[in-house]
């Protein structure tokens, strides 16, 4: 290890201390068991940890890397059928969700060893492509229960709060995983290639396995996040995990935080995930209408989502002063 | 199989085509001029077969004319998308993440003013035409499926006309050529390209009414289609408006003959198997093909 390296290691771990808001947050989320909380409050919160750990995984790619991905819900799907195939079959749950993690990467390479060789729009319309293909072949699928779905046994009793933690444990290590790459020469080069992918090559960032790296992580991600959801919901079907609407949501709550950043996500998912409760319960027809003004709205006017905003208007009051 | 299921397995593959292209070539258009990958023609097409079944139960129109009367409505609509929505994206050689975003939730959008409009219920346009069937020896063609096949190619033609024969279409050609070179010979870029767009939605419109009259729809209707659309455009390499007709026909063939191996619910399977080996084998689509034969010969 050189000197630089240890330089940047050491300014690395400066930065980390210096930044204990993520720390406070895991703190208190972990601790609000102790309150007591209504066991819908606490699935409510599960289901947003999921939220954010998808969202942030779809920011690595989207984000950093600027590759738009419709398709999100392919890896969840595949995570939450392969951790029910596991557990129906007397698998754990914790290696089952790291098959998870793994049968999701692999499928992320049938679109992204085609598809990424080439520039232009080919990956976001492959992803559509997968995803159509991958829930019509799930919803004639005979083994895993096709359309009708599949249910997961398991025997032990079942607590909700070992359900919440694994939830908070996997979106803090997405959160992890993405701080780190935003900061590592792997994220700068991501962002390198989303700003100018001749650039990148030309100082020696291959952009192909750097596209497909990080799809794969994203994609084992969201394959976890399945298979934590397929074990809390003991029961899955294509139309859910494999939906459209599942891919519109994942891809819709890094665009609302705030795209390519670290916390945009994490904010994104927190909104979403309260959000839609309310707004599926009040309006069950037109949420994805109201979803896709929001996405059209934010394009045009506020590209950097709720963070961006936010950012915008602390300057203004700064420079005012 | 015998001469007789091979012909009509050929015929119908050809009348198949047919729509495919007319589906696609809007998206072609619209990604020539503007590099936008139009995400949103899904919805489009939808719009079309509805605003056709409405013409149709209201006012008796037969549903083919009623699809051809659904082109001008939609291409006024797309030009007030341009001009509202579209044009304020940032222009760029290739399709930028705003773009495709946009597009989506314009998607979104319709699709569920779909769903409130006229609700979740399965729809469909029913003539006496629906079912005849024109006999050509021992082979039965669909009456229904000749009549839009001939629509299609009368659309196509005229297309193909107005590009080679108008200003305008010289323009829009110019553009999808080399938009420098063509906004240096004096090309209006916003209003061609405002042209191009509402040219590309009438057709999405067009075929949507088409469709409707084959399939049955509800708002979700397009987005098998959409990726039908998507596998044409690529292997006809994206921006040429022949390798549309090519690529219809390739997809078509594989799509028709596919079916004596793998059950018809895995159409989609196929279609984007098709879409990977494409992108593997022939990342510039069947043009790049015939432009490196010709550069050969």
């Amino acid at each position: 290890m050189n000197a630089s390296s240890v330089v940047i290691a050491a300014q690395r771990v400066a930065r980390w201390r210096s930044a204990p808001l993520p720390w406070l947050l895991l703190a208190a989320l972990a601790a609000l068991p102790l309150l007591s909380p209504s066991p819908n409050f606490v699935r409510l919160l599960f289901t947003t940890f999921l939220w954010v750990t998808t969202s942030m995984a779809w920011n690595l790619v989207g984000g950093f890397a600027g590759q738009v991905s419709f398709g999100f819900a392919v890896f969840y799907g595949m995570g939450a059928y392969t951790t029910a195939l596991l557990m129906n079959t007397g698998v754990d749950p914790v290696p089952a969700f790291a098959a998870s993690a793994l049968s999701a990467a692999l499928v992320s390479l049938v679109v992204g060893v085609p598809a990424f060789r080439l520039r232009g729009p080919y990956f976001a319309i492959a992803t559509i492509g997968i995803s159509e293909a991958v829930r019509v072949v799930m919803t004639n699928l005979s083994f895993t229960g096709g359309a009708s779905g599949y249910r997961i046994v398991e025997h032990r009793p079942f607590h909700q709060l070992e359900h919440y933690y694994s939830a908070l444990l996997l979106a803090a290590l997405a959160f992890v995983i993405s701080a780190l790459i935003a900061h590592a020469k792997f994220g700068l080069g991501l962002q390198a290639i989303r700003q100018d992918e001749d650039a990148a090559a030309d100082l020696g960032v291959n952009p192909y396995p750097y596209k497909l790296a990080v799809h794969a992580l994203a994609a084992a991600l969201t394959g976890v996040a399945g298979g934590v959801f397929a074990r809390y919901a003991a029961f899955i079907h294509p139309a859910g995990v494999f939906g459209f609407h599942t891919s519109v949501h994942i891809l819709l709550m890094p665009v609302i935080g705030g795209i390519g950043t670290v916390w945009g996500p994490v904010l994104g998912g927190f909104v979403f995930g309260i959000v839609e409760e309310e707004i599926v319960a009040s309006f069950p027809q037109v949420h994805l209408l109201i979803y896709g003004s929001l996405l059209i709205l934010i394009i045009l006017f506020e590209p950097g989502g709720i963070l961006g905003g936010l950012g915008k208007l602390f300057r203004r009051f700064r420079g005012r002063r | 199989m015998t001469l007789v299921d091979f012909t009509s397995l050929m015929v119908s593959a050809l009348l198949l085509a047919g729509i495919y292209a007319v589906m696609s070539v809007g998206m072609t258009v619209i990604y020539g001029v503007m590099k936008i990958v139009n995400l949103a023609h899904a919805g489009f097409m939808m719009l079309g077969a509805y605003l056709a079944l409405e013409l149709f139960e209201r006012f008796q129109i037969d549903p083919i004319l009623a699809a051809f009367l659904t082109f001008p409505v939609m291409f006024l609509l797309g030009g007030a998308v341009h001009w509202v929505l579209v044009r304020r994206l940032p222009h760029a050689d290739e399709p930028t993440l705003p773009s495709l975003l946009l597009m989506f939730g314009l998607w979104l959008v319709l699709q569920n003013l779909g769903y409130l409009i006229w609700g979740n219920t399965d729809r469909s346009i029913f003539t006496p035409r629906t079912l005849s069937v024109v006999n050509v020896g021992p082979i039965a063609i669909s009456t229904l499926r000749l009549v839009v096949f001939i629509a299609a190619l009368v659309c196509l033609g005229l297309l193909e006309a107005w590009l080679h024969y108008t200003w305008f279409g010289r323009s829009v050609r110019a553009l999808i050529q080399n938009r420098y070179a063509a906004l240096i010979t004096g090309v209006h870029e916003d209003r061609t390209a405002g042209i191009a767009f509402g040219l590309g939605i009438g057709f999405a419109g067009l075929a949507g009414g088409l469709l409707g009259s084959l399939y049955s729809f509800d708002p979700d209707f397009g987005r098998a289609f959409l990726i039908r659309a998507f596998v044409i455009i690529v292997l006809g390499g994206l921006d040429s408006i022949s390798g549309v007709a090519i690529g219809a026909l390739v997809l078509a063939l594989v799509e028709t003959f596919s079916i004596i191996f793998v059950p018809a619910g895995y159409q989609l399977a196929i279609s984007f198997a098709l879409l990977a080996l494409v992108l593997i084998v022939l990342p510039g689509g069947i043009a790049s093909l015939l432009a490196k034969a010709r550069r050969l010969a």
